[in-house]
């Protein structure tokens, strides 16, 4: 006979309606100005914490728990993009490690790629995390371009490194801001505007992972779209914007607001994009109307073929301010040629000019609109010709529900990107057949997650399969 | 019960998510069991063996009990329950008494006390136990034995796999069956019952593997020496192929599941990339062409991903680096083609299709693989039905009162 026990059925604790804790790290001197970023916007219920082994950086900060790491190998001078030397300091500092990661279930990395402190940290806290069974996003971003070849292939190999790793990897480009307005102004400015999307991502994963809601997502949503690929590998797979605005605000203009967002402002994106994630949050006042609302006229304004997944929670600490964020990804591999991990021997075949180090903090005053030594691009490296891709994989839809060029639902977005060719359209559709993360027959039972991945999604899906229709 | 008859009747139940089937055999008085017959009905809102809609899926399981009645010409009143579910959880677990400092005798006592104290290990919050399966015995000097009664020793300690899940989802499928007035007299776990029907005493004795690939989900169960040494359940089966098809070929779901059946393979063949399979048109479907490479890509990603899941929850048990037994496949999901060939690709052992146990009755039900379960709970009914003491008079009363009290816990 069943033998039940008496604190089980239906002994609901309170702690299961928020079960689980985000932690926000902050590594590195990006890191640190993120969780400051958070701090500044007053978001209660953060674990914040901030490590670095530059003294300057850690005290400048104004996160509580912050951590001068390496102090007697380095004397709090950093790294200075020293890998090797990062992670004697991650060996040194052991102890102090371990228990950051205990307590709780997801943890969120904040660095930027090209910098040493924060991928060394980055790659012995994922390992420790992974002893505690703790999921793990990293976000990070991208150097600038014009920062030089050297930082920009440290960037590549601390992103491959850690998307083999990590649960999710979601890479920002400091590049997408090299003509905004305020960088061509100040690049400091610059920098303080992509930390500031930085911490409003990170703060949208912890909407999504932890707080339970109107509309609730999960972690295997987020996995879903920055998981590590099986396939070529892409940089850049993450765009974020968001909008704050008053509770009585027209939900058009808040679209609109959203979607002027520095990141969004390239039309090439619109390309890359094939899945979004929206993130509301507003007070009590908040109703499911008004968010079907908003991402309805969010819908209206992507292109016809990005599924979007809603989270929406109430804050009572918004004060009548409904705040949403977008993150857009990219999950599909791109074309041959494009974005892919670029090889050694393409860095080798291309003049670029050897930078210095990252400029101190005072010493990157002046405008960059001057003309530079330096590509004012060197985003991505020389274009290699397209290897030949057999002609099955572009096929053309035969199916008459498979969108083409004119019939694709015009709006916003699409206008936009009026410049593509029709064959790239098309083989594009071939690969974003993809809908929205649902998992169809299995919708309404509990998930079955195995090593991170759900697998109520499709198999050939999470593995990145070709599927002809 | 069968008021009114005084033939030896059991009933096994299973409620899938393809299908709820309830047999219904006789156990003769030479303890041989016959099948008399099979009542089933079409799952509805269950999902991975766990019940999405509660009044639904009690509506199929009461088609299926009103199915095995008609056939049977019997009015069933309490059943054997097969439990499974990706809730479902094992461990291997052992318990030490003291037999005396002398080297006294082991008697039944000590054996019982024994499974008491294996009953009495704590369970994670919210579960609940489903079995406690006996696995050996160790005495003082190392030496392991079935049953150790009579001989001596200092202490003894009992090995036991222990199978457990959630208290609320176990409670929901019982009280499905027992808000239709029957009695759930015994419960088993899925893989467990399956073994009894495909599985032989000598297979046990030497080694083997079951999979039971069914349509919500995918439950294994090791055998070695005769003892059951690992069980699993992954929340993962045949409706996940379907449910793939769907959204990869972008077709309606029966069309899907019909397409699985009659064409799907799971073995990718390098001659048919550009094979191409014609989906007839309905009313409200337009006749298509889709790839043969397409769907059968599709099918076996998802197999070899159950298989590759399975075989690494094996080789993380201690008992895989010894085993060199077989693997066996049933179930409704085992029937898709090329799942030999994909699972010998993956098990490094040999794999072979189930077959079932003979016993008296039709045997067309014999054949079908996803009736393994139901068939193999039934032989578990009749093991219990022989291991249990005929209480008869006030024996007889007390029993139904105790049931009774025990089921008010369940409500």
């Amino acid at each position: 006979m069943i033998e039940f026990t008496q604190d089980g059925p239906f002994a609901e604790k309170v702690d299961h309606l928020f079960p689980d804790r985000v932690r926000i790290i902050g590594l590195g001197q990006t890191g640190a100005a993120v969780c400051d970023q958070l701090v500044l916007h007053g978001r209660p219920g953060q674990d914040l914490w901030v490590f670095d082994s530059d003294q300057l950086t850690i005290e400048g900060s104004i996160v509580p728990n912050r951590h001068l790491l390496g102090s007697k190998l380095v004397r709090g001078l950093g790294c200075n993009g020293d890998l090797d030397l990062a992670r004697e300091i991650v060996v040194q500092e052991e102890n102090q490690l371990a228990h950051v990661v205990r307590g709780c279930d997801f943890l969120v990395l904040v660095l930027g790629f090209a910098g040493a402190t924060g991928v060394a940290l980055a790659e012995r806290l994922i390992e420790l995390t992974r002893e505690t069974g703790a999921k793990i996003i990293v976000v990070g971003v991208q150097p600038f371009g014009f920062e030089g070849w050297t930082r920009r292939e440290k960037a590549i190999a601390a992103i491959a490194a850690l998307r083999q790793e990590a649960d999710s990897v979601l890479v920002l480009s400091h590049d997408r801001l090299a003509e905004h307005p305020v960088t061509v102004k100040n690049i400091r400015h610059g920098f303080h505007l992509m930390h500031g999307l930085m911490a409003k991502t990170a703060q949208a994963l912890g909407q999504v992972v932890c707080k339970r809601g109107l509309i609730q997502l999960s972690f295997a949503d987020v996995r879903s779209l920055y998981a590590r690929y099986t396939g070529s590998e892409v940089l850049e797979n993450c765009w974020v914007a968001h909008v704050e605005g008053d509770m009585r605000d027209c939900a058009e203009d808040l679209v609109a607001e959203l979607l002027e967002g520095p990141l969004l402002a390239d039309e090439k994106i619109w390309k890359q994009i094939d899945h979004a994630i929206v993130a509301v949050s507003g007070t009590r006042h908040l109703g499911l109307s008004d968010v079907q609302e908003m991402v309805s006229i969010l819908k209206d304004r992507l292109p016809a073929n990005v599924p979007i997944a809603t989270s929406a929670s109430l804050d009572e600490d918004n004060h009548d301010k409904v705040r949403m964020s977008v993150l857009l990804a990219m999950t599909a591999p791109v074309l041959a040629g494009e974005g892919e991990l670029p090889s050694v021997s393409a860095k080798k075949n291309r003049p670029i000019a050897e930078t210095g180090p990252m400029p101190a903090k005072g010493e990157i005053e002046p405008p960059i609109t001057q003309p530079s030594p330096l590509p004012a691009k060197p985003v991505r490296p020389a274009k290699v010709k397209p290897a030949p891709v057999p002609v099955e994989a572009y096929a053309v839809a035969e199916e008459p529900e498979a969108l083409t060029l004119e019939a694709e639902p015009i709006n916003q977005a699409s206008i936009k990107t009026s410049t593509r060719t029709k064959k790239r359209f098309v083989a594009k559709q071939e690969e974003m057949q993809f809908e929205s993360a649902t998992r169809g027959r299995f919708e309404k039972t509990h998930e079955t997650m195995y090593r991170g991945e759900n697998l109520d999604q499709p198999t050939y899906r999470r593995r990145g399969l070709k599927i002809k229709v | 019960m069968f008021w009114g008859k005084s033939r030896n009747i059991i009933v096994a139940l299973e409620v899938g998510s393809t299908k709820v089937a309830a047999a219904v055999g006789e156990i003769r008085p030479d303890g041989t069991l016959a099948l008399l017959g099979i009542g089933e009905s079409a799952s509805g809102q269950i999902r991975k063996c766990e019940i999405v809609d509660f009044e639904v899926a009690q509506g199929c399981v009461r088609d299926a009990m009103d199915a095995a009645e008609q056939k049977t010409d019997m009015q069933i009143a309490e059943v054997y329950l097969a439990i499974s579910g990706a809730h479902v959880r094992s461990s291997n677990t052992r318990v030490t008494t003291l037999i005396g400092n002398d080297g006294d005798e082991i008697t039944h006592e000590h054996l019982q006390e024994l499974q008491d104290m294996a009953t009495a290990q704590s369970l994670p919050t919210d579960h609940a136990i489903v079995h406690h399966l006996l696995q050996y015995y160790v005495l003082d000097d190392g030496t392991k034995t079935d049953n150790p009664v009579g001989l001596a020793s200092k202490q003894l300690t009992a090995h036991f796999h222990q199978v457990y899940g959630m208290a609320t989802r176990l409670q929901t499928t019982i009280r499905c069956v027992k808000e239709l007035s029957i009695d759930v007299k015994n419960y088993a776990l899925s893989s467990y019952a399956t073994a009894q029907a495909v599985l032989t005493r000598n297979q046990k004795q030497i080694g083997a593997v079951v999979i039971n690939l069914g349509g919500g989900i995918s439950d294994y169960i090791a055998y070695q020496k005769g003892a059951v040494v690992h069980t699993g359940v992954l929340g993962v089966g045949g409706d996940h192929l379907t449910n793939d098809i769907v959204y990869g070929l972008k077709i309606p779901y029966a069309k899907a599941e019909a397409l699985k059946k009659t064409e799907g393979s799971v073995i990718l063949h390098p001659g048919e990339s550009d094979e191409r399979i014609t989906l007839p048109g309905a009313y409200n479907f337009e006749e298509r062409q889709i790839h043969r490479a397409s769907l059968n890509t599709i099918m076996q990603a998802r197999q070899a991903e159950i298989f590759e899941i399975i075989l690494e929850d094996l080789q993380s048990a201690p008992f895989w680096e010894d085993f060199s037994g077989t693997v066996h496949i049933t179930g409704g999901a085992s029937q898709v083609k090329g799942l030999v060939e994909l699972a010998s690709q993956i098990f490094p052992c040999p794999v072979e299709l189930a077959h079932q146990s003979p016993f008296d009755g039709d045997q067309n039900y014999g054949r079908r693989p996803d009736l393994s379960t139901v068939l193999g709970l039934l032989q578990y009914a009749r093991q219990a039905e022989m291991e249990l003491p005929s209480a008869r008079g006030f024996a007889r009363v007390g029993q139904s009162l105790r049931k009774a009290l025990a089921s008010m816990k369940l409500i």
